[in-house]
């Protein structure tokens, strides 16, 4: 009794003291305060949607954003970090979604379904990632491609699984076997679990993890001489990708409550893809803007202004994506820099004016 | 190879790196013949020899770079074992106590300059990528080590003013400072830098020197570098070996080195030209 | 004997179509250094014209199919001047995701000038008791050598041009190394336009000769695509046949796959080809001609 007792107090010491180094952190650092501006400013959506303010729809929209952040995010610690591509995002994705409804008919609760499906995608993310020890560059896009190709296959046909073209319907998630989430405490557990997983990207890129991602992708040879093992940290990053993707899978499916298979394609992959690059690679809250950008903008606004003619939004966001890779081909996240330097120009300028009015006075 | 792997090995006492009877070929081309040196505690060692004579491919031996050679380089590692290079994994050597850098830099050029030195300190953190994601008190007080740690090094080098500035755009002498002092954060007991003072002017070089000097003193290593600069070598080194072809010329202090004739028939050119 | 030279014909007509494609895509892999994602986009869009021009203006399949290839040249032109040559700086994966834009730009393009039914193309020889004929058995359309016929003709046309000739010796330094080569006076501007141009007009010839199987529409080309990048890591992206080697491959195993192996399996050939190729790269990793470059330090 006295030991689990004293087991007790160490992990109450334990979680007092985590707590209060993640309150002192927040205090002192910038992007834990950005992290839960971000939060707040998602619920705010909610909000204002409940008090028809917005669209009900909105919220719809923005759970997609959040989702499809979830996914970039692990692409971008794959793409930017640790400098390899992969172009089966859509499969994993896809595959979390199908996964965590299955295991639930099985009789799982929410956790475990969710838990066996990301155990699995581990595995799926380890077998890639000794793949690619083997093959590299365009070959290793073109293969994980491959990879995406034959999931998107396996929904289609395997109907024990995905009931093929007829799809599958899920339920609002139920947490611990008692709390069940209706739609807005989804979206709120939504955005709650998009901000943990950029606190740990955040965690993990600022770390020697992440300081070896980039070495290996800056310069192989280097990163060997410095004792970074280019095996282990491969496997890392194409598990953590997976594992990203495949949590945003689980999302989707708890949020949509419906999974058909013709979604997870290879356009889908694309624009994940997209969504990094226009965003800002190594940057978070880039990801963020990178998802708005190529999927917020055209469903808020272009479908809308352009509704009277088909296939126009399309237009218009595929010159947008354009224009912006070609503009900012180091990603949007850039653009705050670029105000910030405009906005300096202008102060000297008017400062400058202010100068030369006394003197002439 | 393999019939190495158990045998124990002997060095003599103040000897830190025994190179034997190492050869390396590429196809039909014999990049590294027969060549045998070694390099003692505490010494500033020199490897020298005209284009193509195979240095670069002496490092990439030692440091593991390159398999299916010859010959055996023994080592007295970090603790105080003495082993055979050839049975370590080329991600493993910095772990033994020797680090080298490279002739075109190779450092990450989108992380600071404090950020690439924690790169050489890579194998010398204890916390796993768990602990990174949870921040453990562990991970954080270990990052806040070796930060100071490298910072302790710019220090040393007079750079400590570049500590937050990314890499990219730095001149090159600064370049080239950044990766020697990222070698440092490994507390190496072997050193090899390949022509440290290759694109440097005359200023830096002279600094170099100076530098290469303290770093043996305070940091209580042995420097292999090969340089093309001869004035440089000759002024820093304790002793020089001169390849040529791949083939050992000859071996010893700078003067007997730059008397040598051999060496001057291949390295310098001969004087009745 | 008969259902086996049914089959290989077949092959050879799907094979011919992923070799158009993935020849396009290997062109503008080794000239603009990008993976061009809009390969199968830019076929279907100047399909699109040929099959307006033949259903709604009554051109003649042997009018409208010219007519498709000169609009697939200008469309080639725009993307690389307009598009590809500005984001020089851009870097690779940034032009991909510019080819990404493309397909977007080009599905949204598609309903807007041709509407948003699909139209259907004919064969160019329609298939009819009297333009087919008969070798050990097997019923063979004319249409079907004239496209497999066609499709060499052009590829060998270009492998000669590539290998015999100024221009093609531009194009195979380039794709050797851009930067040296426009140091040394070659054309590189020139001869980007020329690959998108060439890749163009085989993507269009491409969805020409798939059309009749199905009917011209915005997904038409998607699977060819997928199929002509797995053409072109199995063939390697080194060499400009390599691909075309690679796409008879896949078409040849697919169709053998999906005729003999029981109906349980049969539906999984694609899926079969696809872990085929994987293992295969997972032993040669850089396709079936291509040789491993190596990085020095």
């Amino acid at each position: 009794m006295k030991k689990v007792l004293s087991y007790f107090n160490k992990i109450t010491i334990y979680i007092k003291d985590s707590f209060r180094r993640m309150v002192s952190a927040v205090k002192t650092d910038a992007m834990y305060r950005r992290f839960v501006y971000l939060f707040v400013g998602l619920n705010v959506i909610l909000l204002l949607s409940e008090l028809d303010i917005m669209n009900y729809s909105t919220v719809s929209l923005y759970a997609y954003i959040i989702i499809f952040t979830i996914v970039a995010l692990g692409l971008n610690i794959l793409l930017g970090f640790s400098g390899l591509m992969s172009l089966g995002t859509a499969g994993f994705v896809g595959f979390g979604a199908y996964g965590v409804v299955y295991f639930e008919t099985l009789g799982f609760p929410y956790e475990i379904s969710s838990l066996i499906t990301i155990v699995i995608a581990t595995f799926i993310g380890l077998a890639v990632g000794l793949f690619s020890l083997k093959v590299e560059g365009v070959y290793l896009a073109i293969s994980t491609l491959a990879v995406g190709e034959i999931f998107s296959q396996i929904f289609k046909r395997v109907t024990w699984f995905t009931n093929a073209y007829g799809g599958v319907h899920y339920k609002y998630p139920t947490l611990l076997g008692f709390i069940e989430l209706d739609r807005n405490m989804t979206y709120i557990f939504l955005s709650f679990v998009m901000v943990v997983m950029m606190v740990v990207m955040y965690h993990l890129t600022k770390s020697k993890t992440g300081r070896a991602l980039l070495a290996m992708s800056r310069s192989n040879s280097s990163a060997q001489a410095m004792g970074v093992s280019i095996s282990k940290y491969r496997l890392f990053s194409f598990v953590v990708a997976i594992l990203y993707a495949t949590i945003g899978g689980i999302l989707y499916a708890s949020f949509y409550r419906y999974v058909q298979p013709l979604d997870w394609n290879l356009m889908l992959t694309l624009l994940i893809l997209a969504m990094v690059v226009v965003g800002g690679m190594k940057s978070i809250f880039g990801t963020f803007l990178g998802v708005f950008i190529i999927y917020g903008i055209p469903k808020l606004y272009l479908e809308d202004l352009f509704s009277s003619v088909s296939g126009v939004a399309y237009l218009f966001s595929g010159i947008l994506i354009i224009v912006v890779v070609m503009f900012y081909p180091y990603g949007m996240i850039h653009v705050t820099h670029d105000i910030k330097k405009l906005y300096n120009k202008y102060k000297i300028h008017k400062q400058n004016k202010l100068k030369a009015g006394d003197g002439d006075e | 190879m393999s019939d190495n792997t158990n045998k124990s090995y002997v060095l003599k006492p103040g000897t830190l790196l025994d190179i034997q009877n190492l050869s390396m070929r590429f196809g039909g081309l014999t990049a590294v013949n027969n060549l045998s040196f070694d390099i003692k505690e505490n010494e500033i060692f020199g490897l020298i020899g005209p284009n193509g004579a195979g240095k670069t491919t002496v490092f990439n031996c030692i440091t593991q770079f390159y398999k299916d050679k010859d010959g055996i380089i023994i080592f007295n590692n970090k603790k105080n074992e003495i082993i055979n290079l050839n049975d370590i994994h080329v991600e493993k050597i910095i772990k033994e106590g020797l680090v080298r850098t490279f002739q075109n830099v190779e450092l990450i050029k989108d992380l600071s300059v404090i950020d690439n030195l924690l790169i050489g300190a890579h194998t010398l953190f204890k916390s796993d990528f768990i602990g990174h994601i949870f921040r453990s008190k562990r991970a954080s007080e270990e990052e806040t080590f070796y930060k100071a740690k490298a910072l302790e090094i710019l220090k040393f080098m007079k750079i400590d003013y570049l500590k937050d500035q990314y890499v990219a755009g730095q001149p090159y002498g600064i370049l080239k400072k950044i990766g020697i002092a990222r070698t440092l954060m490994s507390n190496p007991k072997l050193i090899i830098l390949d022509e440290p003072a290759a694109g440097l002017n005359e200023t830096e070089t002279t600094e170099l020197s100076k530098l290469m000097i303290q770093i043996k003193e305070n940091y209580k290593c042995s420097i292999l570098l090969v340089e093309h600069d001869m004035g440089f070598v000759m002024g820093v080194c304790d002793r020089i070996c001169a390849i040529n072809f791949g083939k050992f010329l000859a071996l010893g202090t700078p003067d007997y080195i730059k008397r040598h004739p051999d060496v001057q028939e291949a390295y310098l050119g001969r004087d009745d030209e | 004997m008969s259902v086996f030279l049914q089959l290989l014909f077949r092959s050879l007509e799907t094979g011919s179509v992923f070799a158009l494609a993935s020849l396009g895509i290997v062109l503008i892999y080794r000239t603009s250094k990008t993976t061009n994602f809009a390969q199968g986009s830019i076929g279907t869009l100047n399909a699109f014209v040929a099959a307006t021009l033949l259903m709604k203006w009554g051109w003649s399949i042997w009018a409208v199919v010219p007519a498709a290839m000169v609009t697939a040249i200008i469309t080639g032109f725009i993307i690389d001047t307009v598009f590809i040559r500005p984001a020089n700086k851009v870097g690779n994966i940034g032009k991909q995701i510019i080819t990404l834009g493309l397909i977007i730009v080009i599905i949204g393009i598609i309903p807007w000038l041709f509407g948003v039914e699909p139209i259907p193309l004919p064969q160019f020889i329609p298939y009819s008791p009297t333009t087919t004929i008969t070798i050990l058995g097997a019923t063979i359309g004319y249409n079907s050598f004239f496209t497999i016929g066609m499709s060499l003709l052009l590829m060998g046309a270009v492998f000669l041009f590539i290998q015999f000739t100024d221009w093609g010796l531009a194009i195979r330094v380039t794709a050797s190394n851009e930067i040296t080569s426009r140091l040394m006076g070659v054309p590189t501007k020139s001869v980007t336009m020329i690959s998108w141009a060439t890749a163009a007009t085989f993507g269009t010839l491409a969805a020409i000769i798939v059309a009749p199987q199905t009917q011209v529409d915005i997904n038409m080309m998607g699977s060819i695509q997928v199929s002509a990048f797995f053409a072109c890591v199995l063939g390697g992206f080194q060499t400009f046949y390599g691909p075309v080697i690679g796409a008879y491959i896949i078409a040849f195993s697919s169709n053998m796959a999906a005729y003999y192996l029981p109906p349980t399996w049969s539906v999984w050939s694609t899926v079969i080809v696809y872990v085929l190729i994987l293992v295969f790269l997972f032993f040669k990793p850089v396709g079936i001609i291509g040789k491993k470059l190596v990085r020095k330090v």
